[in-house]
């Protein structure tokens, strides 16, 4: 039997003690991803560090941003007052990411750092994988691909970053809060995720060793609206084809701050900046929405299977932005 | 004596006898049952669909933790195919070369004392290949058909002629993709050899046919094998045959000396137990000016193993469907190496009516005339192709009923005219006519000295309410109450019944029983009437009912005794009477057999924009003659509808096209519906007991799913004005 050896310590400082830089060692959390992985063969840690009961769990209200600790369950952060009322893109994203089961284990930190659902990734009988295998190749490109990400990918890998919760927090410009060996430091959720397009195998700016121990999220302005549309097959239960987080403030008909985050089409959460600058300060009208999608799309790298997401993605970040603008004409 | 048609209590929708075992967790699933000193086994499948095994390396594996046995084809000995059964061929049996002829082929099975040693060890076998190009799909050059696989090829008429003299004419290819049957348990096999004496608890739902499967297979007789089904947690067809999983760990369990027990993983399911495999049907119709049909022509091609044979006639339920004076149906299948498919619930028929009920649909468009009308102008009043009555058939009253309930008459022509919101409204429908099918079948009923009765057979309860039909039938027969019947199900050692699966099992099995409570009354009377202690002594039979737990003279319940008292006097601690039903002869009847009609009204939306497709609304009404529990059907065709619903619009089986592997085999990426997809549905019996059938009872097992697809594929059409003919209907096609 393929053993593993897990610890649980105290404190962040020990949890980091333990971990120390052993490349054989992986943080265990809500273990909603870990654990799957493990059990498929995927990962195969030599030691689990136990953090889920670290004193990281819970969220703060601090004049214009809310700090939310890394273990705060999605479920919690869902039911935040603060997210209720200040964050609905957020609250909306969290809903739609998974069952309540899931949310009751799933950790904001561990949600950041989900692995990818492909299921050539998840296989270990597939050989060519370059995020399991650097260097193998990626057998997804020519197979069928309808999951896969259109945005921030290449021949050499198609993944998709699956997590709802993340698109509503890059387009908030959310901070990762990360403690390590090094001392801590804190890094824009929009410069943590790095595309799959170089080297597949790296997804993320945290060293090994380091530990997520927050996030904060700055609170839009008053009178922002918010919001975030998932579209997939089934009505619940199942990973986007395509979403979008939307943030809009508009005054007098002309968008005055626009916040996007795409999802179910990037190797990282997507964050459409051109469509952004397309919106900012020009009137809220369908024909503008439309030419903000067509920049968010614009640069998307297909393969059969993934064809339909281009047209799919402007259509939903246009319906979002209607929805959100409640322009309905 | 009395006869069932004098019992009107029959229907009554009483809970599953089985329910509280079932929801106390008490009810042994297959995979919930342990033997004293079992092992635990993990199978190794194949990474290439084709070629050969050039070298199997089991050092690793037999030098892990708690390893007993590595089972390979070096290891297994040649063991024979099964036998032919009354459904085809046994599958090959396993590990007998070196050659791989699908990707998820079992290569090798790890016995471990725990499951979790097994499955590790079995990472550490070490497989070398020389693969093969794999033949995948249809178009491939190499591939090998079948042509007229089951001689059930039609013609009628002069289709030619027919489509030449039609005013409308309707060409179209309908596809649909394998689906896998996926039932939520785990398939599970626990073996346990003592001697030449095999002992088999199995995910199956067919005893009788594992039995003489592993007998042969094992070269035992036939009555020192013993096989348990008594729960299963679904099925849906893929219990259907002894897999080669199965045979594996029988083996495994001789090999080590201990029970060997083997639980699939879900990825396993893909590739081990079935699946409903992917078709392409192309549809000519031809109509004249009137409606009136003058020309069917159906021929599909459907994806088979390499070796091995599956049941799957897409197109012969044409030849059936309708009125039609012009018919040609014709089947082929293309050999492949994919795994071996199966029934799956409904088989061939839920593709076969996918194309030819969309093809309906759009014929009444070119017609200009209501898809309903269009189906009630070219009712078969008569079998098509016999030309007899049938038993029974209330297939009008289906649709008459379900346009009422559904509101049909309030349905605009016109495709894409109701909106609400973002969202497209429309409805669409759809026929079936099931096809009849019964095996022969045995039962016991025995009376015990308490009074009550037993029913006993190697019939199995899917999970469809087997055990409660059958209590409420024999306590009916036998005037008792429910709760002194019980019947004991799922085991060959007792009467041998044919397979839970056709739709067939209730209408064999119940009239066994009926059979053996009539033999049973028989002998009772005797014992009775020749005795001067009795009450009923020297009573006419005539004048005799089964009644208030015993034997009563007919309008004087006061006189007459309990199966109690007459088995006491006698000195019997029980009495039994073996039952048989056999198939009925349409020759003889003067009749055409019937199985179940129905139909289905859907109503979806579809988003505008984003091309989501939602099923709002279905209503269904069936035609299943007598229903002998109205709750338990129910249920039924609730789940073939929801069934219908996954096949519309979302189960696909997706394999890579170079390498044949399965990508979706998880229940995270083979997406079948979640509550939040299923509206309420409506469903409504009408209908009178079959004529044909000692009990009027056809099966409502498969109908409930058949002609789901077409209704919603129709509704989209509807909607949309977009007539999708690839399923699962989902929002790239409508983008």
């Amino acid at each position: 039997m393929r053993t593993f050896e897990y610890v649980r310590p105290d404190g962040v400082p020990g949890a980091l003690a333990a971990h120390a830089g052993d490349a054989a060692t992986a943080f265990l959390a809500g273990g909603t991803t870990q654990l799957d992985l493990m059990k498929d063969g995927v990962l195969e840690p030599a030691r689990l560090v136990d953090i889920s009961r670290l004193p990281m769990r819970g969220s703060t209200t601090t004049g214009a941003a809310l700090r939310v600790g890394a273990l705060t369950t999605m479920e919690e952060l869902a039911t935040d007052p603060t997210v209720e009322r200040r964050l609905p893109l957020v609250r909306e994203a969290l809903l739609l990411g998974a069952s309540v089961q899931l949310r009751n284990m799933a950790t904001i930190g561990g949600n950041l750092l989900q692995r990818t659902r492909c299921r050539y990734f998840r296989d270990p009988a597939v050989p060519a994988c370059n995020k399991r295998a650097p260097g193998s190749g990626c057998a997804a490109v020519t197979g069928p691909a309808r999951m896969h990400a259109i945005l921030g990918v290449s021949e050499r890998c198609i993944a998709l970053h699956a997590s709802d919760v993340a698109v509503a927090l890059v387009a908030l410009d959310a901070v990762v809060e990360i403690e390590g060996p090094g001392g801590a430091r804190r890094v824009p959720l929009t410069e943590f995720y790095l595309e799959a397009g170089g080297r597949p195998e790296v997804e993320h700016t945290l060293e090994h060793g380091e530990l997520i121990t927050g996030v904060e999220i700055p609170l839009p302005p008053e009178g922002t609206r918010s919001g975030y549309l998932k579209v997939r097959d089934r009505v619940s239960y199942e990973f986007a084809l395509t979403s979008a987080a939307v943030a809009l403030l508009i005054e007098d008909g002309v968008v005055r701050d626009a916040r996007i985050g795409l999802g179910g089409v990037g190797s990282t959460p997507w964050r459409p900046r051109a469509a952004e600058a397309v919106l900012s300060g020009a009137p809220a009208t369908p024909e503008v929405f439309r030419e903000a999608a067509d920049a968010a799309v614009a640069g998307a790298w297909t393969v059969p299977g993934t064809e339909f997401k281009v047209e799919l993605a402007r259509r939903t970040l246009v319906r979002q932005l209607r929805t959100v603008a409640e322009v309905t004409r | 004596m009395s006869t069932a048609e004098d019992l009107p209590v029959l229907g009554a929708p009483v809970d599953r006898v089985d329910g509280p075992l079932k929801v106390t967790g008490q009810a042994p699933y297959p995979s919930d049952v342990d033997l004293p000193g079992q092992a635990h086994a993990a199978l190794v499948q194949s990474t290439i669909a084709a070629g050969r095994i050039t070298d199997l390396d089991t050092t690793e594996a037999e030098k892990a933790p708690g390893v007993l046995a590595v089972l390979t084809h070096h290891t297994v000995p040649r063991l024979p195919r099964g036998p032919m059964t009354s459904l085809g061929v046994s599958p090959p049996a396993p590990l007998q070369d070196d050659r791989i002829r699908h990707h998820g082929q079992h290569v090798a099975l790890v016995v471990a004392e725990s499951r979790e040693q097994a499955t590790a060890a079995a990472r550490l076998v070490r497989v070398e290949y020389a693969p093969a190009d794999p033949v995948l799909d249809f178009d491939d050059p190499r591939a090998v058909s079948v042509d007229d696989p089951w001689g059930l090829d039609s013609h009628r008429g002069d289709v030619d002629a027919g489509l030449a003299s039609a005013d409308v004419t309707v060409d179209a290819v309908y596809t649909t993709p394998d689906n896998t049957n996926n039932p939520l348990g785990l398939f599970s096999t626990l073996a346990a050899w003592e001697g030449e004496r095999l002992t088999v608890y199995d995910a199956t739902q067919w005893p009788a046919m594992v039995r003489e499967t592993l007998a042969e297979v094992f070269g035992v007789p036939e009555v020192s094998v013993r096989v348990l089904s008594p729960f299963l947690g679904g099925g849906f067809g893929a219990g259907l045959r002894a897999w080669p999983h199965v045979i594996l760990a029988v083996q495994a369990a001789r090999d080590v000396g201990r029970p060997v027990k083997l639980v699939l993983t879900r990825p396993q399911m893909f590739t081990s137990v079935g699946h409903r495999p992917k078709g392409v049907q192309r549809v000519r119709l031809g109509a004249t000016a009137d409606a009136t049909l003058v020309a069917i022509e159906h021929h599909s091609t459907s994806l088979l193993a390499v070796e091995d044979d599956d049941y799957e006639p897409f197109a012969a339920g044409s030849a059936v469907a309708y009125a039609c004076p012009h018919v040609v149906t014709a089947d082929r299948q293309v050999r492949a190496n994919v795994p071996a498919p199966v029934s799956m619930r409904a088989p061939a028929h839920a593709q076969g009516n996918f194309a030819l009920e969309s093809a309906m649909d759009e014929l009444a468009c070119a017609l200009d005339v209501d898809p309903l009308e269009l189906r009630l102008r070219n009712h078969a009043d008569v079998h098509p192709a016999l030309g007899l009555p049938w038993s029974s058939n209330a297939l009008r009253e289906c649709y008459a009923v379900g346009a009422e309930r559904f509101g049909w008459s309030r349905r605009p022509a016109r495709p894409r005219s109701r909106r609400d919101g973002h969202w497209l409204v429309g409805q669409g429908m759809a026929g079936v006519s099931y096809p009849w099918y019964q095996a022969p079948s045995l039962a016991r009923v025995t009376v015990t000295a308490d009074g009550g009765a037993t029913v006993a057979s190697s019939g199995m309860d899917i999970g469809t309410g087997t055990y409660t039909v059958l209590t409420q039938l024999c306590a009916h027969l036998l005037g008792l109450p429910l709760e002194q019947v019980r019947s004991d199900l799922g085991d060959s050692d007792l009467p041998e019944a044919p397979q839970a699966g056709g739709s067939g099992l209730t209408s064999a099995l119940g009239s066994a029983v009926a059979d053996a409570c009539e033999r049973l009354l028989g002998a009772l009377l005797e014992l009775v009437r020749d005795d001067p202690e009795s009450p009923l002594h020297g009573s006419d039979p005539e004048d005799v009912v089964a009644a208030g737990g015993g034997l009563r003279r007919r309008g004087d319940p006061g006189r007459g005794e309990t199966y109690a008292a007459i088995l006491a006097r006698h000195g019997r601690p029980q009495l039994g009477a073996d039952g048989a039903s056999t198939p009925a002869q349409p020759t003889e009847l003067g009749m055409a057999l019937a199985g179940a009609f129905g139909a289905h009204f859907a109503e979806v939306r579809v988003d505008e924009d984003l091309g989501l497709v939602r099923v709002s609304r279905v209503t269904t009404v069936i035609d299943g003659g007598r229903i002998l529990n109205e709750k338990t059907a129910r249920s039924q065709v609730i789940g073939g509808v929801i069934g219908g619903i996954g096949m519309a619009v979302f189960e696909d089986t997706i394999t890579d096209p170079t390498t044949g592997r399965i990508a979706n085999a998880t229940f995270g990426d083979y997406l079948v519906p979640v509550h939040a997809d299923v509206p309420d549905l409506d469903v409504t019996f009408v209908g009178e007991p079959d004529r044909a059938s000692a009990l009027g009872v056809k099966g409502v097992g498969e109908v409930g799913l058949v002609g789901v697809a077409a209704a919603i594929a129709n509704a989209v059409h509807h909607a949309t004005g977009v007539r999708v003919r690839s399923l699962p209907i989902t929002l790239d096609a409508l983008l």
